[in-house]
């Protein structure tokens, strides 16, 4: 009964401020979750289909291969390295341009989303123009026997590049919206800087970082171009999960290649419910704020 | 404690917030700093606090005989209350107020029982008796700005610095809150600046009021010298008096 459900829609939004008509709010409604389901549900349930079409065996099976508990474990080490720096990173970008005035501050933002709209194979190329045997430190790295360019060190700086935003973005307008009355109050009352941040920032903000810490980690796990240009493929040295799963995909061993796109699709549906659940948290902090300067 | 202030001056950019203030406060005073939005008050006060930074090399600030100008707000310690109140709201009350303790090396930190003993003390004076457990988002307004009373002077603090702290109130409870200010004053001798952009509330409560305008001051004196006497056109404007020397400016 599909009147019965546009009934059911009208009554519960009395006001209809955008004066939309039935028909066209039944439409809209319908081809976003048509969208949804054909490009983002549908697709994932076959990565998991796939990845028992030969039994649950064999899904184990995969996991036992070395290659593939290597790269599961350099992913885990990765994200380790630069979720960590990138938290720091972004609450001090984020600081730093919510508290302080000063010129270029507005640029300064504008740069923190740069990763962003670089494509991530740019950035992995950057750093092999910049690490790599022909690059500008190419001979120095060489001449000290240091390796960045096809090894981890430049797997880590390649994903702390992609992943910088996320931490700072997440915090930055959460930042401006509660401002910083409460901060100056801890400091005429006796706090320095570091038991500022820790007694009153840290608190006020934590949801907002944890939403950032999770979309950045969700990143780094998953990220694909840029470390694909700086790794170099080797197997059981500097394959991570997403590019492991394109060697297996290559080789045809379709079932393998799945299995481990299903412990990433894994991740996301986790990444996706923590997300959720902080970003609730976070605008429920903010409200109760913003409550506070109310009279 | 007495405040000097002198030759003071803060620019915004190119605007100019105040323009050489020089001003003295007694010990024990209860002072107004009245005047239009815009005018400087707010950041003279917050210049005394430490929480702005007048420009370098024009003026000096001194609690009593201490030259404060180049001390940063915790160093000078001076009992801040802000108009929305800028409470803790992830602590309880209790916790709100025995801040500026906690905050303190510990061995300078007084023991838990002492802080206890203060923050009751405190409670009691602000009449939160019984609050210690809530957190600031289960208060009302005037009740918060209480509990904002009581941690600003937890510390005891020698000077109490107040911004515009019954602006988010409403009528009523401005009026006790008021009433309030002037009783623990009278009991405590506290050197007070509060800073109010409301002629009632500066006569009301202050002993001594000083009119601001474009960052500079306009006219120092008690309610009743002001009244029966305003120095300028802008004075006689803004306590909307008629004044005689109004009539005589040439047109």
């Amino acid at each position: 009964m599909p009147g019965a459900t546009l009934i059911h829609i009208n009554n519960r939004q009395p006001l209809r401020a955008t004066g939309d008509s039935l028909a066209v709010r039944a439409i809209l409604i319908s081809a976003t979750l048509a969208f949804f389901f054909l490009f983002l549900l549908f697709p994932l349930v076959v990565v998991f289909q796939e990845a028992f079409s030969k039994g649950g065996a064999a899904f184990l099976e995969t996991f036992r291969d070395p290659y593939t508990r290597h790269s599961i474990l350099l992913t885990l080490f990765i994200a380790a390295i630069s979720v960590p720096l990138n938290t720091v990173f972004g609450i001090a970008a984020a600081w730093c341009v919510t508290r302080y005035k000063f010129r270029g501050r507005s640029f300064l933002i504008t740069l923190i989303d740069l990763p962003l709209w670089v494509s991530p194979v740019i950035a992995g190329l950057l750093y092999v123009l910049v690490f790599g045997a022909q690059g500008w430190f190419g001979s120095w790295l060489r001449e000290h026997e240091l390796r960045i360019i096809f090894a981890i060190p430049g797997m880590v700086l390649a994903t702390i590049f992609v992943t910088f935003p996320f931490v700072a973005r997440g915090l930055i307008p959460l930042m401006q919206a509660q401002g910083m009355k409460e901060e100056e109050a801890a400091l005429t009352l006796g706090a320095n800087g570091w038991q500022i941040l820790w007694r009153i920032t840290l608190p006020k903000i934590k949801w907002g970082l944890l939403y950032g810490i999770i979309l950045c980690n969700a990143r780094a796990m998953g990220e694909f171009g840029a470390v694909s240009v700086v790794s170099g493929h080797i197997r059981g040295k500097t394959n991570t999960m997403p590019l492991h799963i394109e060697i297996l995909y290559n080789e045809y061993q379709f079932a393998s290649a799945f299995a481990v796109a299903s412990v990433l699709g894994l991740l996301a549906i986790i990444t996706l419910i923590l997300k959720t659940r902080a970003e609730w948290r976070a605008e429920q902090e903010l409200r109760a704020s913003s409550l506070s300067t109310a009279p | 404690m007495s405040i000097a202030i002198q030759n003071i001056t803060k620019r915004f950019g190119l605007h100019p917030a105040l323009r050489d203030v020089t001003l003295d406060i007694r010990e024990g005073e209860l002072i107004a700093l009245l005047g239009p939005s815009g005018s400087g008050k707010t950041t003279l006060l917050r210049v005394i606090a430490g929480l702005d930074f007048a420009d370098a090399r024009d003026g000096r600030i001194f609690f009593q005989s201490r030259d404060v100008t180049d001390l940063s707000a915790y160093q000078r310690k001076a009992g801040f209350v802000f108009q929305h109140y800028a409470l803790f709201n992830h602590m309880n009350v209790y916790e709100n107020i025995a801040f500026s303790f906690r905050v303190l090396a510990r061995s300078k930190r007084p023991p838990e029982s002492a802080i206890r003993e203060r923050v009751s003390e405190l409670l009691r004076a602000v009449q939160l008796e019984s609050y210690e457990k809530r957190l600031p988002t289960q208060l009302s307004g005037g009740q918060r700005q209480r509990v904002a009373f009581a941690r600003a002077l937890a510390n005891r603090p020698e000077v109490l610095l107040l911004d515009e702290p019954f602006g988010a109130l409403d009528a009523k409870v401005r009026k006790d809150l008021r009433r309030w200010l002037r009783e623990f004053h009278d009991l405590t001798r506290l050197t007070t600046i509060f800073v109010t952009h409301d002629q009632d509330e500066a006569f009301e409560v202050a002993d001594r009021v000083v009119l601001i305008d474009k960052g500079t001051i306009q006219q120092s004196g008690t309610p009743a010298e002001v009244r029966s006497n305003p120095a300028n056109p802008f004075v006689a404007g803004f306590l909307g008096l008629a004044e005689t020397s109004v009539a005589r400016i040439p047109i």
